[in-house]
């Protein structure tokens, strides 16, 4: 078990930075995720970790020990890869024990581990089978499997679930989540997928080209993200966004009037703004109440529980989901507002939010 | 029921076809073991007497006695080198040199362009200047260019089809370069590398010219069989169809060995009992 430090870290291809100047800190068994879109260099900095792409510059180190220069094998760390890597040439329990039985650890020592490993995640009933018998599930299980056996310092995984059907990867998450609990290793995992990230992450890092853009708890991702970038990519539906400006205490963009919640953002009266609006947090409301928007429906998204409802307002899109959509047709005009504690504003220019 | 017997007209008019194609080599392994007389007959004989006593007058002949130890030598050393040197060559190339490996790859493959003729030639003198010629150890070392650069030409796309994260994952577990590259990639490339070894070894085996140019007295077989028809007034039919089947029982020979040692690899990459 140990705490992760990156300082300073560049890496460059030819001239051209992919990681310019990150700088990280991630405690003891703490559960962090690595979001951010795809080309962020959340794979680099995962395999700088790791060992598999040295550094251009700055410094790592894993439970104090600087690893900067430190072979693969010798920095404590197992990785599990999004094609599973697993050797094809060997039965499940040999991919396994490879490790082990490398190292020269006794033979009835690595059958025990290999017992307690294969019980925990399923797998007693294909040891004996080659790789290429196994649906991709139980391929990435044996995967885990065998980065568990070595009993490392930290987990890496590098987009685990991506090569998994839905169902499937909903599952494996819950199971990676709760192997994280029981074993509380330092754990960094890497996706692209934002829902993914929320419902597994103690900590998200988002990333974008290269740098990070925000870290926190997912709640903090979601409630109150730093710039528009991290409120755009994070939630589903995503974001509406308008173009406004404050006005007498109010956000103004068009037909839409939000009051300022007193003391939330740091504003000027006249400043020019984007307003962000999360669809799930807003509700319909009558005509005319406080700070209602009006629109009409140009689209129904049948959600089961939920619906999500696109109204044209001002002449572009705007959605919001609600419970109460059954009532509603395409062409209905419908009035619905945000509660006033999920506005978000964000400043044009620079795309930093506005939140005090 | 249709389907049946199409499936079983495909199968005769295949077997028919692999018996015409095989007809000529039976039938020499046939002739390996008549008598001249009963080579000779203006009706061929199916049902005759078999006799050894061909292969007794190629394995008594200390020409073609020699010539197969020369071939075994000449070739066992050369493809052995080659593929030492070849197969390290290409799985570097397929792992560190990405960009530049098709360059590469060409200049490989061009040195394959060239008539072995126009090698020929220079050769014979250099190796005269350097007192080289008529020498096994020659032989070996113009075999080299042709082992070395079709080894790397046909190994090299078999590493690049080993997914780097399998040796990663290697690599993750404490293996050295050298570690994963001899219990990871070379078993998982090794069946690819199997028709590599075959091909290169068959190409030396045959190679005529140059052993003919660069050798006189350390003959290897092809030579010997080209100028067996020479031993006597008579063809000595029945002696040219023994040669025949022992030039081609050692590349079947050695296919047979390769198979079982890459089996034994891609095992002995799981876990050793005892
Ligand atoms: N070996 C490489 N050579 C050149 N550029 C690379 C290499 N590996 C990654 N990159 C570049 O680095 C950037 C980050 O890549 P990566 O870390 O794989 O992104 P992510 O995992 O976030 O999708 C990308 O723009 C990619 O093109
Ligand atoms: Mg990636």
């Amino acid at each position: 078990m140990a705490h992760i430090e990156c300082s300073g870290i560049v890496k460059s291809y030819g001239a051209h930075p992919v990681i310019d100047g990150l700088n990280l800190m991630i405690p003891d068994h703490e559960f962090v995720v690595f979001l951010g879109p795809s080309g962020c260099g959340k794979s680099t900095m995962l395999r700088m970790i790791a060992g598999l792409e040295e550094v251009t510059a700055g410094r790592i180190s894993i439970g104090g020990a600087d690893v900067t220069n430190r072979h693969p094998g010798q920095r404590g760390v197992a990785m599990v890869f999004q094609s599973y890597a697993l050797y094809p040439h060997m039965t499940v329990a040999d991919n396994i024990t490879f490790g082990l039985r490398r190292a020269g650890v006794p033979g009835p020592e690595i059958d025990r581990r290999l017992g307690e490993v294969a019980r925990m995640l399923g797998l007693e009933p294909m040891l004996n089978r080659k790789p290429k018998a196994m649906s991709g599930g139980q391929q990435q299980r044996v995967a885990m499997a065998r980065a568990m056996i070595k009993t490392p310092k930290v987990f890496l995984f590098d987009e685990p679930l991506s090569n998994l059907d839905a169902k499937l990867r909903e599952k494996l998450r819950t199971e990676i989540r709760k192997m994280h609990n029981s074993l509380k290793t330092t754990t960094i995992f890497v996706t692209h997928d934002q829902l993914e990230a929320m419902t597994i992450a103690d900590r998200i890092v988002l990333m974008r080209a290269g740098a990070i853009e925000q870290q926190g708890t997912p709640d903090e991702i979601f409630d109150r993200p730093a710039t528009r970038f991290v409120a755009d990519f994070i939630g589903s539906p995503s974001m509406n966004f308008r173009l406004g400006r404050i006005e007498r205490g109010a956000a103004v963009a068009g037909s839409v009037r939000i009051p300022l919640p007193p003391g939330r953002f740091a504003v000027a009266e006249g400043q020019e703004v984007e307003l962000g609006l999360r669809p799930t947090r807003m509700e319909r409301v009558s005509p005319g109440a406080e700070g209602a928007i009006t629109g009409r429906v140009s689209l129904i998204e049948n959600m089961g529980a939920e619906g999500q409802i696109i109204a044209e307002v001002d002449g572009a899109d705007m959605s919001f989901v609600t419970r109460d959509f059954r009532g509603l047709s395409i062409g209905d005009p419908v009035s619905f507002a945000l509660s006033p504690d999920h506005l978000h504003i964000f400043d044009r220019a620079t795309g930093r939010s506005c939140l005090a | 029921m249709v389907p049946l017997i199409l499936r079983i007209l495909a199968r005769l008019a295949l077997g028919l076809l692999v018996l015409i194609a095989l007809a000529p080599i039976l039938w020499t392994a046939l002739g390996a073991f008549k008598e001249l007389r009963d080579i000779v007959t203006p009706v061929p004989k199916l049902f005759f007497t078999p006799t050894l006593d061909n292969f007794a007058t190629i394995l008594g002949n200390p020409t073609i006695r020699d010539g197969l130890v020369n071939s075994v030598l000449v070739v066992a050393a050369s493809v052995g080198i080659g593929a030492l040197l070849g197969i390290p060559a290409a799985h570097t190339l397929a792992r560190h040199m990405r960009r530049r490996g098709d360059d590469i790859q060409f200049f490989v493959l061009s040195l394959r362009f060239m008539p072995p003729v126009a090698i020929a030639i220079p050769f014979i003198v250099i190796y005269l200047d350097l007192g080289i010629y008529d020498s096994l150890g020659g032989l070996i070392l113009v075999y080299l260019v042709t082992t070395i650069s079709t080894m790397i030409w046909l190994a090299t796309p078999a590493f690049e089809r080993v997914p780097p994260e399998i040796e990663e994952a290697a690599a993750m577990e404490g293996c050295s370069e050298a570690e994963v590259f001899w219990r990871i990639s070379l078993p998982v490339a090794a069946p690819s590398l199997f028709g590599a070894l075959v091909f290169t070894f068959v190409l030396v085996w045959n190679e005529l010219l140059l052993a003919l140019t660069l050798a006189a007295q350390n003959a290897t077989l092809p030579v010997v069989a080209a100028s067996i028809t020479s031993l006597g007034k008579e063809v000595p039919w029945g002696v040219i169809n023994a040669a025949t089947v022992v030039l081609v029982l050692p590349p079947l020979f050695f296919i047979g060995l390769l198979m079982g040692l890459i089996n034994s690899m891609i095992r002995s990459g799981g876990r050793t009992k005892g």
